[in-house]
């Protein structure tokens, strides 16, 4: 405690003082200058740890010469004095080592202190040093990401692929060596071909613009020649006229009908266009021929925008006056209804004739407000036909029946045009079926030959005569109609026989069926529709939806002894390459049909579905007659082969004739219908 | 169309189904059956034709389903019968004299327990077909076999045929043993239908037959009949089902018998008459098991429980 008080005292002791007179009392023979100097010098020389004992050793020293002294003075004798004294001296040179120790302490503090100023310094500009350097790298780092994000106009350039570029570009642009590792050269170098297939580009587009502007140099030079060509060509033309008429070549008789055609209405002119060039080309049987009124058809067309504006006046006119005038409503309806089912007064004449001088005669006409087209069908043969004469027939050959039909479901009732229906709202017609006897059918394959199509959806405003439309009907319905008339000139013939109990069978269909038929028909009779569907087991048909309004339906009976087989036949407008079908009822030990009898369904399907061998020479008008003649086959088959009841007395009714392998076959015992022509014996299908 | 015969395949889950145009149907029964079944899935997975003539005949072993048609018999694996364009495991012919016309083969029968197959047909004999012993002919029908029957108790098997009688065969020496003519018998003898026998069942002791006579329950070994029953029309179709027998024929109806002759129900198809019925009652298939009858139209009625018709499969 004492040493530290001490201690701290001192120091300002020795500021006061300053260095000098201690310097002097210490080691006083030495220079002063040195000695003061020597003195910081000195320090680095002695070891602070060696100081620091002597420093310890002085100030036990002290206290012990402190406590002799106490002691001495204590004990209070004379001769003490000197010792007190000698021990004061020795006190006092150990006060001057602690002094001379102090001031090296605080050297040496001060020293440290320095060191420590400067190496903070240097630290603080090394800190400064890595901040300016920090910041440099972020600055730098930025820079990097500045120029990675950026996007060159090159990249929107579309290259051509790699395979490519090696493929087609020249190797001085390519340069394969270089490019091939380096993306940035090979980039450089895409780029460069690109820009070299570019200028070739340009140059050869540069190149084409002049060709066309030469060759459309050339075209108007050509005009021009062709155009003074015109008027030497109809001089030529007129001068040929006499020779024309001497030599009876019709150029101008056609050309004359040409002339009158400019005046068709688009329709008709397409059909005319495409009839008469099918006829020139595929068939020399058609003869094409305009009829009706010209000067008619002129009139009409000259002035179109001023009859519009007479209408629509009209129409506002006659709006007042039925507000006005009601009595003439009627009347005027009347008139309203005329003028839209007014037809074009001119219209083209089809003539079809077929092989055996047999024609149809066809008149196209165009419902100019409608926009829509009709035809009406007559019919004329080389030799007078014996119609069937029974009441109910339909005539097959009446120009409301022949062209039914044509292609499924085209009834020819109803008017094609969707839009029609709002005009007729308009003046209160209900359907055009009304009309259809006075104007003619508007079947949808007319409007297709008059290029008119009208889609199923929505009714389009502007519907306009596509040649390409009717010319690709034209040839398949040019022979539906020859194949139609011939079906039914035939199927005529057939049913005037058919109807005297006679089936006729030429000779090529001979051998379908065996010499002896002793099953007849006897009876062969048009019924209606209704009654048809009346029938109870024709059920299945009408469920199955092949028995429709616009079929035509017959019975027949065919009998053998008691047996009495019933047979309805539905004949699709088709015929015959869409084959009748028959639906069969035998009443012969009670009532047989299909639902109950596996032959009755056998026999069905023998005659039904097993048409194709019975169609006979093509095309197969043959086809109903010897569907009928095989029915009496399998009613023999089906009357003969059937299993004696011997409980029943008596010889079996009908005795068998025909030759058959087996009588009955498989689950569910079927009979033996097919005939095997050469054999002549029957077998199971 | 006329569907002849059906099969149910061994896992219970496809019916097979044959028509008179040699094209066999695929269905699938648990589609059809689940809940959530569509239009779609009451048509056959896959058709094929199968055969020139028509398909008499469908029976299914472990592995294969087996078809008949015109004098030959088919085998196409129930594995892979779903695929397109499934081709036929073997194809065999019966050694049959020869003939002008190739005869049918109006009905197959697995014998399980030889592992061979019975069929018979047009050519009024029964032959058996085995891989390992070959084959042997059972002679004596005088007319075309319709239907034959297995008794499984005893190696025997019964067939019916045109000629109006059930013939009694012992398998292992392949001898006649009985033979009842069911057209002598004035209670079930029906002359204005014909002799035939259409369908036959046994359940060993007692066997019922049926078609130009009327159906009949008959006992086996005193070869007397029991039962009549009162149906006009012939039968084509007859099986034991539990207590019950079930037969089909001429007329849209599934009839079931008790045993004592009375009519138990008439349950209504939707074909004029029924040629083929199927019990599927395949332990794998719990879920399928239903009725089956087929005949004179493109469709399959297909029976939940036997009480009414739930839907129909149709062919095309």
């Amino acid at each position: 405690m004492s040493t530290e008080s001490n201690k701290k005292r001192k120091p300002k002791v020795i500021r006061s003082d300053g260095a000098p007179p201690e310097g002097k009392r210490n080691r006083s023979e030495i220079d002063l200058e040195m000695k003061y100097y020597s003195e910081e010098a000195e320090v680095d020389i002695r070891d602070p740890n060696k100081d620091y004992d002597l420093y310890r050793f002085t100030c036990h020293e002290l206290q012990r010469l402190m406590a002799e002294i106490q002691e001495l003075k204590s004990r209070g004798s004379r001769d003490s004095a000197s010792e007190i004294e000698e021990r004061r001296i020795q006190s006092c040179v150990h006060f001057m080592t602690l002094k001379k120790l102090n001031r090296l302490a605080h050297i040496r503090l001060k020293k440290g202190r320095d060191q420590t100023h400067e190496a903070k310094q240097k630290v603080d500009a090394y800190h400064l040093q890595l901040q300016n350097l920090l910041y440099e790298v972020m600055h730098l780092q930025k820079e990097i990401t500045k120029c990675l994000e950026f996007k060159s106009k090159h990249e929107e350039i579309e290259l051509v692929s790699m395979e490519e570029f090696y493929r087609e570009a020249p190797p001085e642009i390519s340069k394969c060596e270089i490019t091939m590792g380096d993306p940035h050269q090979q980039t450089l170098a895409r780029l460069d071909w690109e820009l070299e297939q570019r200028k070739r580009l340009a140059e050869k587009y540069k190149e084409c613009l002049a060709s066309k502007e030469k060759i459309l140099k050339e075209i108007e030079v050509k005009k021009e020649y062709l155009s003074s060509l015109q008027p030497r060509l109809s001089s030529i033309m007129q001068a040929s006229l006499p020779v024309q008429e001497y030599l009876f070549m019709p150029f101008d008789q056609a050309h004359k009908q040409y002339e009158t055609a400019r005046h068709l209405p688009p329709p008709l002119y397409v059909l005319f266009v495409q009839a008469s060039a099918y006829g020139q080309a595929c068939d020399k049987k058609l003869s094409v021929a305009i009829e009706g009124n010209v000067e008619e058809a002129k009139a009409l067309y000259k002035p179109p925008e001023d009859s519009q504006d007479d209408e629509s006046d009209s129409d506002a006119e006659e709006e007042q006056t039925t507000k006005r005038r009601r009595p003439t409503l009627g009347v005027q309806l009347d008139d309203k209804r005329k003028e839209m089912l007014k037809r074009h007064p001119l219209s083209v004449m089809l003539d079809l004739r077929c092989k055996d001088d047999s024609m149809l005669h066809l008149t196209f006409y165009y419902l100019m407000n409608l926009n829509i087209m009709t035809v009406k069908a007559r019919v004329s043969t080389a030799t007078e036909i014996v119609t069937p004469v029974s009441a109910g027939y339909v005539d097959l050959l009446s120009p409301d029946m022949i062209l039914s039909c044509l292609y499924p479901g085209d009834h020819g009732k109803k008017t094609p045009n969707p839009a029609n229906q709002y005009q007729f709202d308009k003046v209160g017609i209900l359907t055009l079926s009304d009309y259809v006897l006075e104007l003619g059918h508007p079947y949808l394959w007319v409007q297709k030959l008059g290029g008119l199509h009208f889609p199923k959806e929505q009714p389009q405003h502007t519907v306009t005569a596509d040649n390409s439309l009717s010319a690709s009907h034209m040839e398949t319905t040019m022979k539906l109609l020859r194949t139609r008339l011939q079906a039914r000139l035939a199927l005529t013939k057939q049913f005037a026989s058919l109807e005297h109990g006679i089936v006729p069978v030429s000779s090529e269909c001979q051998r379908l069926f065996p010499a002896k038929i002793v099953s007849r028909l006897v009876k062969w009779v048009a019924i209606a529709y209704e009654d048809y569907m009346e029938l109870p087991y024709t059920r299945d048909i009408v469920e199955a939806g092949l028995a429709e309004d616009t079929h035509l339906y017959y019975l027949a009976l065919i009998e053998r002894g008691t047996a009495k087989l019933q047979a309805a036949v539905v004949l699709n407008p088709g015929y015959s390459s869409i084959p009748p079908i028959f639906r069969l009822c035998l009443n012969w030990k009670g009532e047989k049909t299909s639902s109950n009898d596996d032959n009755i369904r056998a026999m069905e399907s023998e005659v039904s579905v097993c048409y194709r061998e019975l169609y006979g020479p093509r095309p197969g008008y043959q086809l109903l007659t010897n569907q009928l003649q095989r029915l009496c086959v399998v009613l023999d088959v089906y009357l003969e082969t059937e299993s004696h009841d011997t409980s029943v007395e008596g010889p079996k009714e009908f005795p068998q004739e025909k030759m058959c392998l087996r009588l009955v076959r498989g689950p569910s015992r079927m009979k033996p219908f097919k005939y095997n022509h050469p054999q002549g014996f029957f077998s199971h299908r | 169309m006329t569907i002849f015969s059906q099969s149910v395949s061994p896992c219970g889950k496809f019916l097979a189904a044959g028509n008179n145009y040699g094209q066999i149907a695929i269905f699938s029964l648990s589609a059809a059956l689940s809940s959530e079944a569509k239009e779609e899935s009451k048509k056959p997975l896959v058709t094929f034709v199968a055969h020139d003539g028509p398909v008499y005949s469908l029976v299914s072993t472990d592995r294969h389903l087996l078809s008949a048609g015109d004098g030959e018999v088919k085998a196409w694996l129930w594995g892979e019968i779903i695929k397109k364009g499934c081709k036929e495991v073997w194809s065999r012919h019966p050694p049959y004299r020869s003939s002008l016309e190739v005869p049918e083969i109006n009905a197959l029968l697995l014998n399980p327990k030889e592992n061979s197959l019975l069929l018979a047909g047009g050519d009024c004999q029964l032959h058996t077909m085995d891989l390992e012993t070959g084959s042997f002919t059972l002679r004596g029908h005088t007319d075309y076999i319709h239907c034959l029957a297995l008794r499984e108790r005893s190696p025997e098997v019964l067939s019916g045929g045109e000629d109006g009688t059930v013939r009694l065969w012992d398998l292992r020496t392949g001898e006649e043993v009985q033979t009842i003519e069911v057209y002598r018998h004035e209670e079930c003898a029906r002359p204005q239908n014909g002799k035939w026998i259409g369908c036959l069942a046994t359940d060993s002791d007692w066997m019922v037959c049926g078609g130009g006579p009327a159906l009949t329950l008959w006992h086996l070994r005193s070869a007397t009949p029991t039962t009549v029953f009162p149906l006009r029309a012939p039968q084509k179709h007859v099986t034991f089902y539990q207590d019950l027998i079930l037969s089909a024929g001429q007329g849209p109806c599934v009839n079931q018998w008790q045993l004592s002759g009375e009519l138990k129900a008439q349950v209504p198809g939707s074909s004029p008459s029924l040629l083929s019925l199927s019990l599927n009652q395949q332990p794998a298939a719990p879920e399928c098991k239903v009725l089956t009858a087929a005949g004179n139209s493109c469709r399959v009625d297909v029976f939940t429980n036997l009480g009414y018709r739930a839907f129909s499969l149709s062919f095309s």
